[in-house]
């Protein structure tokens, strides 16, 4: 085993030997390891998230609009208690959020624009969470934990949970826009173009779900064709993109002021070495 | 009457701007690849609205014979007409800007700007009248249909107001003028003109 | 070292905060006696409607509503002091200022719910009932950012330099211990009465005693650092090895 380098000098390499050891070494050594927090945090909270929102309490895709009191007490009985789990653990686990915030005002940071771009991604988006997840998350909580409440007022409490995750919209159009435009903008090649132009995609998505506020049934409603599994789609393509994209920026990331570095065949292999692969 | 950058890349030439790199491919694609991305995507997003639009056509299709005679033909095609010579101006724009007539390619842009907002106006009359004649945004599901896909055409034609003002912004400059963001954004517009075909034939002619 | 930058005044708000705050906590009716979940919607109304309770109830949220934010600039104060530690990039302050947005925000809409139950007290229980729920299941079960700040300030001091650290690392223990002791919060929600309940011994006692804990030994820590750092001028140095703000 080679004897680390002090400073920040290019650690000599993880050792050979179990995952965990070389995990174990990245976390001591790797200069880049809060970066790979971020991004690991990021990965895994969407993970959860998914498998919370879909097949854990049936909050997503949002049950109908136009169902009746009836119905909606009837949804909200039979999904007790995966609603009750999955949100509780979406609240012991929502503070991952922060970190893909974090990691993307970084991006920008890295990027040759001004440090507001990046400030106003981190205010906007924290301030996002809380009409945008955790109301939904409380009030859906609050819809389920008495079974003998009225039907009427629990389908009030329907409509303010899925409306308001769905139609909190401001925050992902305007922050959407502003890492487009710090993307088109950057002269340090942080992130590439073509995802520049995916954010005015995932922006215009917000606006396609604007009616949502509007219909209760047909494609445009808050499950509808087009405003819920079009956007979703958009939304997915978007999200897989800027994960792999970040991740790529973490691997190309050299510290300095200047112009990212592309990632070389050498440099694959090495960033592949400091990331745990087997090279 | 050209203006000859003094420190930025010749006109005729390959139109790169100084800094660079000089191992970038020659383009086989005009404008910025990344640009083709979008292009691409927003086709396919337009394609699955109109594919739904089709489908609820077709479930529905008496309702829909009859409120898309509502539809006054001659506004569609007078704004179909106003974008596809807008589009024209802006290849020409594109050709001058080749060229090093910039001068004349400023022009250009400033038509095509000009014929966007004529599309604009008569768009916006249009749903003026519709919606005074009683057909509004939820009057019912085919005019939901209408408004919602010119909307958001709309938007993209403001978008394109934006990239058009880009270009005059490229134009104007002596240095550091980029013919590939000029042609990148003409790229774009051209794109919000081929959605508004789309749109167009679906909306108003298929019958 | 006397400088007038402010810091040390906006430091010193915190003892007058707490007094407020515990003010506030002990003059609602409903935490010093915490309400149960169980309670029915007649016996909620009643709780809102009694005379002796509703001013008390109304005072102590609008002064929770007045200060609840106040804790703002300690928090942006252990920011700075993140900003400090020997970190290679700003992500882990970056990560910390995400969630504390958040806490407060989530804190005043309860608060916004309780003065709502209180506002009409005459409505239909079943109303009043779901204006409290909603007030109870808000002010208990959104911890995430509470968990998040702790476990982020944890991480940051473990990556600290191990021979001159910002903060010594029984903080960072400490903040892990207290993130645990919140997450059962979290699960409130599925009981109705015992000590998941959210006037139960885990969701409430355990959890209010965790916070107020934080904020007291936070403090303290703070302040000593901060006093430390004005004294050897440490404060107006670059952060070591990190990249300049």
């Amino acid at each position: 085993m080679s004897t680390t380098a002090a400073g920040p000098a290019t650690p000599p390499g993880p050792p050979a030997g179990s995952r965990l050891g070389r995990v174990a070494w990245h976390w001591r050594n790797n200069p880049k390891r809060e970066l790979w927090f971020a991004w690991y945090t990021t990965v895994i909270f969407y993970n959860i998230f998914f498998i919370v929102f879909f097949p854990v309490t049936h909050a997503q895709p949002p049950p109908h609009p136009y169902w009746s009191d009836a119905q909606v007490a009837y949804w909200f009985n039979h999904n007790h208690d995966g609603l009750l789990i999955g949100l509780a653990i979406i609240f012991a686990i929502a503070g991952m959020t922060v970190a893909q915030n974090a990691l993307i005002a970084y991006s920008m940071r890295r990027m040759s624009v001004s440090r507001a771009f990046g400030y106003s991604y981190i205010v906007m988006y924290s301030l996002s969470a809380v009409p945008g997840l955790l109301l939904l998350c409380v009030v859906l909580s609050v819809g389920a934990m008495r079974p003998g409440r009225d039907p009427a007022q629990v389908h009030w409490l329907y409509d303010f949970a899925f409306l308001s995750y769905i139609g909190t919209m401001g925050i992902f159009l305007l922050g959407s826009l502003i890492w487009m435009l710090a993307i088109l903008l950057d002269k340090n090649r942080v992130l590439p173009k073509w995802f520049g132009y995916l954010n005015l995609c995932n922006a215009l998505t917000e606006v396609v779900v604007a009616p949502a506020w509007i219909f209760h049934q047909g494609v445009l409603d808050w499950n509808g064709l087009i405003s819920w599994w079009v956007n979703m789609v958009v939304f997915g393509v978007y999200t897989g993109a800027f994960i792999m994209l970040l991740r790529t920026m973490i691997q190309r990331e050299d510290f300095g002021d200047g112009p990212l570095p592309d990632l070389r065949k050498d440099d694959r292999a090495k960033a592949s070495a400091l990331a745990g692969t087997p090279r | 009457m050209t203006d000859i950058a003094q420190a930025g890349p010749q006109p005729g030439a390959a139109g790169r701007p100084p800094g660079e790199s000089a191992e970038r491919p020659a383009r086989a694609v005009p404008g910025q690849p990344d640009m083709w991305v979008l292009v691409l995507f927003e086709a396919l997003v337009f394609t699955a609205y109109l594919a739904v639009y089709l489908f609820h056509r077709s479930a529905h299709s008496e309702l829909f014979l009859r409120s898309q005679a509502d539809l006054s033909p001659w506004l569609g095609t007078l704004d179909t007409l106003l974008l596809l010579t807008s589009s024209l101006f802006m290849l020409r724009c594109v050709q001058a800007s080749r060229a090093g007539a910039f001068r004349a390619a400023m022009s250009q842009a400033f038509i095509t700007a000009l014929l966007g907002t004529a599309f604009l106006a008569s768009k916006i009359t249009e749903w003026a009248l519709l919606v005074h004649g009683g057909h509004g945004f939820t009057s019912n599901e085919f005019f939901t249909y209408y408004f919602f896909l010119t909307g958001i055409h709309l938007l993209h034609l403001l978008i394109g107001f934006i990239t058009i003002g880009v270009i005059i912004c490229q134009l104007r400059r002596r240095e550091r003028r980029s013919q590939e963001i000029v042609e990148t954004c003409a790229t774009y517009w051209h794109t919000v003109d081929l959605l508004w075909v789309l749109i167009f034939s679906l909306l108003y002619v298929v019958r | 070292m006397r400088r007038a930058d402010g810091e040390l005044i906006l430091f010193w708000t915190l003892p007058v905060l707490a007094v407020i705050w515990a003010s506030a906590f002990l003059l609602f009716p409903g935490f010093t006696h915490p309400m149960s979940p169980s309670m029915t919607a007649a016996q909620v109304a009643g709780f809102y409607r009694d005379p002796a309770h509703l001013s008390r109830i109304r005072y102590s949220m609008i002064l929770f509503n007045w200060f609840g934010v106040g804790l703002i600039p300690m928090l942006m104060l252990l920011v700075m002091q993140v900003r400090r530690m020997a970190h290679r990039t700003p992500i882990l302050s970056y990560c910390l200022l995400g969630c504390t947005a958040g806490g407060p925000t989530v804190f005043l809409i309860a608060d916004l719910f309780w003065l709502l139950a209180a506002f009409q007290p005459g409505r239909d229980p079943q109303l009043t009932l779901m204006f409290n729920d909603l007030a109870w299941m808000t002010f208990t079960a959104v911890v995430p950012f509470l968990i998040g700040q702790s476990l982020i300030i944890a991480l940051a001091i473990y990556l600290d330099h191990p021979d001159r650290p910002v903060f010594r690392r029984w903080v960072a223990h400490f903040n892990v211990v207290i993130a645990a002791a919140l997450v059962p919060a979290a699960f409130t929600g599925l009981a109705l009465g015992g000590p998941m309940a959210w006037n139960g011994l885990l969701p409430f006692w355990v959890k209010n005693m965790a916070i107020a804990a934080w904020i007291v030994v936070m403090s303290v820590a703070l302040g000593r650092n901060i006093y430390r750092q004005r004294a050897d001028g440490s404060d107006q140095r670059a952060p070591e090895e990190a990249v300049a703000a």
